[in-house]
Order: C-alpha cells, then structure tokens, then sequence
C-alpha cells in the first residue's frame, strides 16, 4: 500500500494505533524523523543544550580540568561587585547611543533621497552597499590604520589638508568610543539603507496621490505619507539595531583592547575577558552569569519595546 | 502641455476615478505606477527639479567619497612602499608603484592559505546550514508531525537568545562533544556544525515551504512519490528563491566570522582570513599588510559585483539582523 | 523502495555509523611502533621563513643523534584562549614554553608534567643557578620544567635614529632624566618619531610599571615572614614613575601620539622606525629579527636605570620555562626532556653545541648573541659567549652597555601573586598617565591594591 492509500484507508482503533511503533514506522513517522534528524541533532548539541549548560555554568565555578563545583549567586555577585561590570555598562550605552543617533536617521535621510533617483538607481545601492561587503575585520584594521594619532595618519593628513589640527581618534578615552561608532556605522549603514530602499518601493503610490489631492507638498508627503508606512520597518530596525549594539565585540577588541583606561569595554568584551583573557583559566562561570544577565535584559528590552510599539501601531 | 499628459502613464492596479470636468484635477489625480514621494508635477517644477538632482549629485558624491574612495585607498596602497604610505599617505605613487608588496603578502604571508581556509570554512558552513534548514523546515512545514507545534516553538525560542550566552557552553561542547572522543578544536567541524543551528534560516524556509501549493504535493503523492522522493525531486527544486537567500546569508555570515572562529581555531594551519590578519598586524611590515587586506577584501567585493542584484535583494535583510 | 522502509534501512546504518565513531578517537602524539613523536613549539607565529628554516635544521640535527625520536616544531603563543583550551582539550603540545611569571602557579596547579627523574639525568643537572631553577620548581620541590632565556629588563634603542638626532649612539642615556633628555632631542629633531614608549596594553603596561618601581626601589606587592601577600602598587616609587612618564608624554611631548602598545606592537613599532628608545627585555633583538626582520646594525641596547642611591633598587627580571604536557607517556616525557637540554641548554654549555646553535642561527638570520642573563654562572656564561663570538651577527659595540652594566645590577624576580591579573588591572593606569592630563593616580592605585588583594585572600579561603 502506498503511503497516500494507508492514510485514506479506515482507520484502526485508536488506542492501538497510538501505541504502535511498527504502525507509526509505516506512516512515516521514522521518516519525519529522519528528516529532522539533522536539526534535532546540530541544535540539541550546538544550541538548546549550551542554552541549558549556560544557565548551569553560571552558578558554578569551572576550571575545565576538574569537575566544576557549585557557588550559587556567587558569580552573579562578584559580576555586581566589578567596577568593570558599570563601566561595561556605561560603554555600551554610550556605544548604543551614540550608533543609534549616526546610524539610524542617517540611513534614512538617505534612503529617502535615493528612492527618487531615476538614472543610474544602482549605482547609488552598490555603493551604499560596499563598505558592508568588506569583511567586518578587514574594514576594522583598515580603519585601525586610518586612526594613525600622529600627524601623518591617514585621516589626520585629510584634516590638516583643510586646517583642523590631528585628533587622537583611538588613543584619547573622549574620543576613542566616537571612533569605534563612527567606523561601526560606515560598515552596517549600507545595509540599513537598503531595507529602508525595499521599504520605501512598497509605499502605495496612491497614498502620495491622495496627499497631493490635499494640497501637500514634499515635506508634508514625507511626514504624513512615507514615515508612517515605513513605521513598521523603522521599529523593527530600531530594536534590532539596539539589539546589536548592546552586544558590539569586533570594534572594541580589534581597534583597543577595551582602552583606552577601558572607555571601550563593552559587555561583550568584559565577558571575553573573563573566559579568556588570563592566560591560566577563566572565570566561566562569572562570564556566563554576565551574559545571562545581558540576554534576559534583552529580551526584556524587546517585550516592553513590542508591547509600546504595538500600543502606537493600533492608534 | 500635450494631450499626452492626460492619459494616465501605465494602467494602474487601482485606477483613481475619473473626475468628470475638470482637466486640472484629472492631471493631479494621475496614478503613475513607478512614482515615489516626488509626482511627476512635482519632477516638472524647476526647484524641485534642481534640488533634487542637486541633493543627488551630493548624495552620489558622499557615497562615492565614503564607500569608494576607502576601497581605492587600499588598494592603491597595496602597492605602494611602505614608506610612502608612512610619510604620505594620499600621495598617488610618490616612488613608483611596489608589487613586491603583492608578491610578498602571497608568497610570505600565505594568504592564499588563509584565504583557501576562509573557502573551506565557508563552503562547510553553507552545507551544514542548508541541510538543517531545508530537512528540517520540509519536516516541520510539509510532513508536519503532531510534536512539530513544539519543535518549531523550541527552534523560535533560540532566536531570542543573543549568541554570547553560548560562547563558553559552546566552547566547552566543542573540547569534548558528546560520543566523538576527542575535541573538534583546531578542525573545521568546530565551526561548520555549530553555524547550522541558525533559527533565522529554518524559519525563513519554513515559511517559504508554507507558501508552497499544497496540491502540488497531494498529486505527487498520489503519483507514487515517496517521502524522499518528495523531498528530493518536488520541494528542493521548487525552493531555488529560498535557497539561494539562505545561501547569501550563510556565505556572508561565514566570511564575517571573527569571533568565533577565533577561539575554536588557534592553529595556524586552519585559520580563515579573518583570525590570521589581526595576528599578523604586529609581525607584518605594512605595505605587505595592506597587500594581504587588500587581497582579503577583494574577492568578496568582486562576488558582490557579479551577484548584485542576489546580495541586495536579500542581504540587506541578512545584515541588519546579524548587526 | 517504499518510503517508511527506506527511513528504516537509513536508520539502522546511522546507528551503526554512530558507534564507530564513538570508537573513534584520536590520541596526539603517540608512540609510533619504536618511534616516540613530540610536538614541540620553540617559535612565535608569524616568525619569518629563515627563523622556520633554522629551526627545522636544529630539528634534523636532534632526530640524527635521537633516531628514535620524531619531533614536530608548530609556531604557538602562550594566550588564555591557546593554553587553557589546549589544556583541557588535550590538544597541548608535548614540548611549549611559558613565561617565568606563570611557571610556579601552572605547576602548583598540576597543570605541568613532573620532570624530575629525567631532567636528573641531564648533563647539567647540577650547575643550575639556584633562583633561576627556582622558577620551574613546585612548591613540593619538583622540577616542572626547565628554564631558558633568562633576561633583564633593558633599553632598547634606534641607532640610526639618534645619529638622525645628533646624539652620540655609543653613549645612551644612564640616568632617567638622561632619557628624558635624549628624548626630548629626538622629538625635536626627528619629526613622526616617538623618542621614549612604553607598553601600555596587553597586561605589559602592569608589567613594564612594575619594572619603573623595581628600578626606583619600590615593590608591586610585599611578602610577610609568614608567606602573605599584601598589594602595595600604592607606593612612593610607582607614582614617582608614573610622574616621570606623564612628564615625558605631556611636558616634554617626547612620545608621540598613540599610546596603545603591547608586547608585538611596540616591537613592530620600533622595528619600523615609530619609536625611538624603548623599556624591552634584554633579548628583545631575538623577537625582533625573528618576527619583524629588523637590522641589528641599528640596534642598541643600554641597562634600564636603576636608582643606585637605593639599596632596594633593582631591575625586573624575566625569561621562559620550557615545559612538557602533563598528559605525555613516560616515553614522551623522557624524549621531550632530552630535546629541551638539546635546544635550549646545551647550546649554553657543551662548545660543539653552542658553535653548531650558533652557526645554524647566523645561516638563518637569527640573533645568536641576544643579550640574555646567566642560566648556571657568569663564568660559564662568558665561556660561551666565548665560543660564540666568530658567529655573532649582533656588533659587540651595540650591546656592549648592557652587557658591561648588567653585572652591576640587583636582579628582582617579578611579583608573586596573581601577577597577570595585577598586571592586567595596572594596565589602565599606565595608560590614564599617558592620555589625560590630570590624573587621579593615588585612587586608581588604591583600587588596583583593593581589587589584586581580594583575589589574593580569596585563595586563602
């Protein structure tokens, strides 16, 4: 019988067929299993299971060679006990505010701009789209060498060629956080622009229609007419953006260990440093309280953030 | 003004009304298909027609100055001496060019090597990511088994769950995985399974599986196919949109790869690109440096040339959710 | 094939498959049928191909004498993510050596192979300087490896650069307000370049203060009769340096302007002309000939100076262990220990050795007479700079301040206890000094005692 015929046939009592495993073999459960058996594998391996071991790990104290021992809160309290862990804190808030107020309008402004070029329209998104395309790494190092503090680094010889005096980029706590945003933001923005880009060819052109019927002018068209109907995409970017920044490690890492006087570490970098930075064992179980502590900020960030963003949605 | 003017352009979806009478009213009302913020009255006024192309030119310009010109900068920096760039950076081959950079940076530096593990990387986790996506979204999306509620809610959940948290779960999952005696560090396995566990990739297949017509699976069934059969000769072939998506988010992720990568691949011989620069920086005299950046980074650029239109079709998308 | 059947047959072969692989596992370095095979990793990454060169003909030469040894040479470095990885993976070399400051606590910790018996059997085995085999000893009295390299904190400077600058490149500054001067010269007269850095970052910013403090006579960390430790990074001594060098950066403007340097940059930022003088280890030259292919021609190296009116006053002294995986057969132990004597000792000790090390060093580029401190005495060590010195491709002249003034100086082991985490939170100090003009030291220096001595008492508890 084909598998199609078994399932129209009639049905054999319930109970029996439930409990059965050589019916549930013919039905092809094994056969979905099997096809699951990829996903079940690699993400009860390589995702559930290090979820529920990092919940684990973060009330106990593990050296990777002896069995770990447990320490209840002691890990979460020595992450609070950390004058790092605040300043951890504050650095990517600042990291986080500072690439939401370059990175967010910014992308806009000149999506907006971009979607009403009639000639050479992909011109404009390939090379909006280039600096994401360098690999994060690559574009981090080059950056690294563009922030050359002496008057002959890269960028200082562009600003003395029109009279401002070189800046100290990475090697000045005040700046050195600005830097790292600034060439954050060169590298994810061309991706941003061209969501907002897609975004924008789905206004409904009748909408702009009606508007002008109305008597608006560009400004108005904009405000009343684009804005609202990119609402959608623009609070769903605006979360994944924050969601992103909170957990920036490429930029701290590469461009200044965390310095200068550690105005660049990052939560993420703080963790890094507690699992791996001594060179004779980490502190696993306080890097794993700290990213728990981050990943349950997270997503309670995204619950209030969906529930606000819901509220406006329905007015 | 010709009579042009008043037909409408191209048929619209939605046709606005004709208003009978008036000639004015019936030319605003004009529903032009391609518009955007910008009418084509709008187009027809000098100032806005100057604005606009100014604002255009500008735009092209930055864009041009900001996404470009760092690129140019590498590479002609790339084969230029080391000194020049010390002491003039904007310089354009103050002394000639210097190829030896080039040279050295392949011969010396291997990047070829590294670049070859970036492939091999690449290649592995692109695999081990459509495999569980495809196997398990036609499961879960086509076959759909009474615990696949669970299953997809279980798979959902991860999506929530920021990739740090299983930094050092993971890490120690990788020095002793389960029924393997001995550790995956060092070989690409360590980086290759773990990258199939993407949630984002599974859903976007499932969804895709769902939009499928159903009848087309009912009458393959009924033609005799097989569950496999099903899977291999109807579903995949019908999935190439979704799979070449999945596919550019996958290669993408698996060339950005730093962190990870980082710890789980300490020996020399397996490194991508992306850990090996960061060590060199220091050992590395910096004409050849910029030769080995500038080696690194154009192949990715080239591949996005050719496939344009696939990276900015689905990869905007892709970046912003991976940051 | 029906469907279901299919799945079953696939079934059955994955469990199958399955139980291989558990069966399946790999052992590193083995015994291999007579021959014992150790991997060694004598190099940093990144070192250059005629550093591989000369090593993998040292490699050939042992294996003559040793047919039944196989040695593997890797390039490795000493970081958390490399050894506490390698470490519980099992995937550590057998042969791989750490610095002097971590040697005691890996050993205490049974992280290290015990190789008593056989470092025993050595040739040298009696002739050790008693604190430089201190370092590889356990507290239970075992030796865990065997020491090499020994070095002393020193100047290391640009000859070319201070010819560029006027100064005189065979009279280096021996003071510290010399070095200020020196430098403030080279500032002036040498635009883009540096005159005087230090390491700021990587734990070597904590590291190079300690050694300010040790040379001014003060101490990071103060051990009492009964062995606890206090944190004392609050002293006169370190503030007095760190007011040397916020003086140097913000009076004299005489170190450039980038401050972000660990232990490869700076080389690298010496190597390639940024920096004029800097406070290196002795035996710097090796690093940067290996690693950035420097010319030793313009190399010069001076002691660090060292406060003499203070009785306390000494320079940081430092080197590198060789030790053996804790995981190795007895075979391994025993070819492991007989390739590090080959290596590392006997080059200082047996003629033939020293002349055949040397010779394969110069053929490859590679400094064969780096400055370095006796591993058994000064006379054998002057015995062998002896035989060594047809070889030498480093001018006697360029390191002949150092090696004429070291015998003058006190020599002072680093600090004790958790010396890379103390290092590590002095790390921002150095560098606060560096890039803001006012600086709260003495708060910043509290907060690193506060924090250094938590970590101390909690391994009493």
């Amino acid at each position: 019988m084909t598998v199609t015929q078994q399932r129209l046939a009639p049905s054999a009592p319930r109970a029996a067929r439930k409990h059965n495993p050589i019916t549930w073999v013919q039905r092809g459960g094994l056969t979905t299993l099997l096809f699951l058996l990829p996903l079940l594998i690699v993400f009860g391996v390589f995702s559930w299971s290090p979820i529920v071991q990092s919940v684990i790990m973060s009330f106990q104290k593990t050296n990777l060679v002896t069995a770990p021992v447990f320490v209840g809160w002691d890990n979460f309290v020595a992450v609070f006990n950390d004058p790092l862990f605040y300043t951890a804190i504050r650095n990517t808030g600042y990291f986080a505010v500072l690439a939401l107020l370059f990175g967010y309008p910014i992308p806009l402004v000149a999506a907006v701009i971009m979607s009403e070029v009639k000639r050479m329209k992909g011109l404009y998104s390939v090379l909006a789209y280039l600096p994401v395309v360098i690999p994060p790494v690559v574009s981090v190092l080059l950056w690294k060498i563009f922030y050359d503090a002496g008057p002959d680094g890269v960028f200082n010889t562009i600003l003395g060629a029109i009279g401002i005096p070189p800046q100290p980029w990475i090697q000045d706590a005040a700046t050195a956080m600005p830097s790292l945003v600034l060439q954050a933001t060169w590298a994810g923005a061309g991706s941003t622009i061209i969501i907002y880009l897609a975004a924008l060819t789905g206004v409904a052109p009748e909408l702009y229609d009606a508007a002008e019927v109305d008597g608006a002018g560009i400004g108005k068209k904009i405000w009343h007419v684009t804005l609202p109907q990119l609402r959608g995409i623009l609070f769903i970017t605006l979360i994944l953006q924050i969601i992103a920044t909170a957990q920036v490690f490429l930029q701290p890492f590469l461009f200044t260990s965390g310095g200068p006087v550690n105005s660049t570490t990052t939560i993420l970098l703080l963790i890094y440093q507690y699992a791996f930075q001594n060179s004779l064992g980490g502190a696993y179980g306080e890097a794993t309280a700290l990213s728990l502590m981050l990943a349950v900020f997270l997503a309670i960030l995204s619950i209030v953030y969906f529930r606000l963003t819901a509220r406006w949605s329905d007015q | 003004m010709t009579t042009t003017d008043l037909i409408p352009a191209a048929p619209a979806l939605e046709q606005a009304p004709p208003v009978r009478g008036s000639r004015r009213r019936r030319r605003e009302v004009e529903t032009d298909a391609d518009r955007g913020i910008l009418s084509r009255a709008d187009r027809r006024a000098p100032r806005v027609r100057i604005t606009t192309n100014g604002l255009h030119a500008l735009m092209l310009v930055l864009l041009v100055l900001v996404g470009l010109v760092p690129l140019l900068w590498l590479l002609k920096s790339a084969v230029t001496p080391t000194q020049d760039t010390l002491t003039n950076p904007l310089g354009l081959f103050p002394h000639g060019f210097a190829w030896s950079n080039v040279v050295k940076a392949w011969n010396d530096v291997h990047i070829g090597d590294f670049f070859f593990n970036t492939i091999a990387m690449a290649a592995g986790e692109w695999a081990v990511q459509l495999l569980v996506a495809t196997t398990g979204g036609f499961a879960l999306s086509v076959l759909r088994p009474k615990y696949g509620k669970i299953l997809s809610g279980l798979v959902l959940a991860t999506l929530f769950v920021p990739a740090v948290v299983l930094l050092v779960p993971l890490y120690l999952t990788i020095l002793h995985p389960p029924l393997i005696g001995h550790s995956l560090i060092n070989t690409f396995w360590a980086v290759w399974l773990p990258a199939g566990a993407s949630a984002f990739n599974v859903v976007l297949v499932m969804r895709f599986f769902d939009s499928l017509p159903r009848e087309v699976f009912e009458a393959a069934r009924t033609d005799g196919a097989g569950t496999f059969r099903l899977f291999w000769s109807v579903v995949l072939p019908m999935s190439k949109p979704i799979i070449g998506v999945v596919s550019v988010f996958a290669i993408n992720a698996a060339w950005a790869d730093f962190l990870w990568p980082n710890l789980v691949l300490t020996d020399i011989a397996v490194q991508p690109l992306s850990v090996r620069l960061p060590q060199i920086q220091s050992s590395t005299d910096l004409g050849v440096y910029l030769a080995a950046l500038a080696i690194a980074t154009l192949i990715p650029v080239v591949i996005f040339l050719i496939f344009q239109r696939t990276f900015l079709r689905g990869g905007g998308l892709g970046g912003a959710v991976k940051g | 094939m029906k469907s279901s059947k299919k799945a079953l047959a696939i079934a059955v072969a994955m469990a199958a498959g399955t139980a291989m692989l558990s069966g399946c596992s790999s052992s590193g370095a083995s015994d291999d049928g007579g021959k014992v095979n150790i991997v060694v990793a004598p190099v940093l990454p990144g070192a250059t191909a005629d550093a591989l060169k000369a090593l993998s003909k040292r490699v050939k030469e042992f294996e003559k004498k040793n047919p039944d040894i196989s040695v593997k040479a890797i390039e490795y470095q000493w970081t958390g993510t490399t050894f506490a990885a390698e470490l519980a993976g099992g995937t550590l070399p057998d042969v791989f050596n750490v610095p002097f400051t971590d040697s005691k606590t890996l050993a205490d910790n049974g992280q290290l192979a015990d190789i008593t018996s056989d470092f025993k059997k050595t040739a040298t085995a009696n002739k050790w300087n008693k604190t430089v085999l201190d370092v590889a000893t356990g507290k239970d009295g075992k030796i865990y490896g065997v020491p090499w390299g020994p070095y002393a904190m020193a100047l290391s400077y640009n000859r070319d650069i201070f010819t560029q600058a006027g100064l005189d490149p065979n009279k280096p500054p021996t003071t510290l307000d010399e070095i200020e001067q020196d430098a403030k010269v080279i500032a002036q007269k040498v635009p883009g370049v540096a005159g005087y850095m230090q390491m700021t970052s990587g734990n070597n910013g904590g590291w190079e203060l300690s050694a300010n403090t040790f040379a001014l006579g003060g101490r990071m960390e103060k051990v009492g009769s009964d062995g606890t430790v206090t944190v004392t990074t609050d002293n006169q001594q370190t503030k007095q340096a760190l007011a040397w060098l916020h003086k140097l950066r913000w009076d004299d403007n005489a170190m450039g302007k980038n401050f972000l340097w660990d232990w490869s940059g700076i080389n690298q930022g010496f190597a390639s002309g940024k920096i004029a003088m800097y406070m290196s280890g002795s035996d710097v030259i090796g690093s940067l000939m290996q690693a950035n292919g420097f010319d030793q021609a313009k190399y010069g190296v001076t002691t660090f100076p060292v406060d003499a009116s203070n009785s306390d006053a000494g320079i940081l002294s430092g080197g590198n262990v060789d030790v053996v995986n804790v995981k190795d057969t007895a075979a391994q132990k025993a070819a492991a220990v007989k390739w590090i004597d080959f290596y590392r000792t006997q080059p200082s000790v047996d003629k033939t050795a020293a002349i055949n090390n040397a010779k394969t060093l110069k053929a490859g580029d590679q400094a064969v007479n780096a400055p370095t401190l006796p591993v058994f005495d000064k006379a054998t060590w002057e015995q062998n700079q002896q035989w060594i010195k047809p070889y030498a491709n480093i001018p006697a002249a360029n390191i002949k301040p150092f090696t004429d003034g070291i015998w003058d100086q006190k020599i002072v082991p680093e600090a004790p206890s958790h010396t890379q985490d103390l290092y590590a939170a002095l790390d921002p100090v150095v560098q606060a000094v560096l890039t803001k003009r006012t600086v709260d030291v003495d708060a910043m220096l509290k907060a690193v005692d506060a924090k250094i001595q938590a970590l101390i008492d909690a391994d009493a508890k």
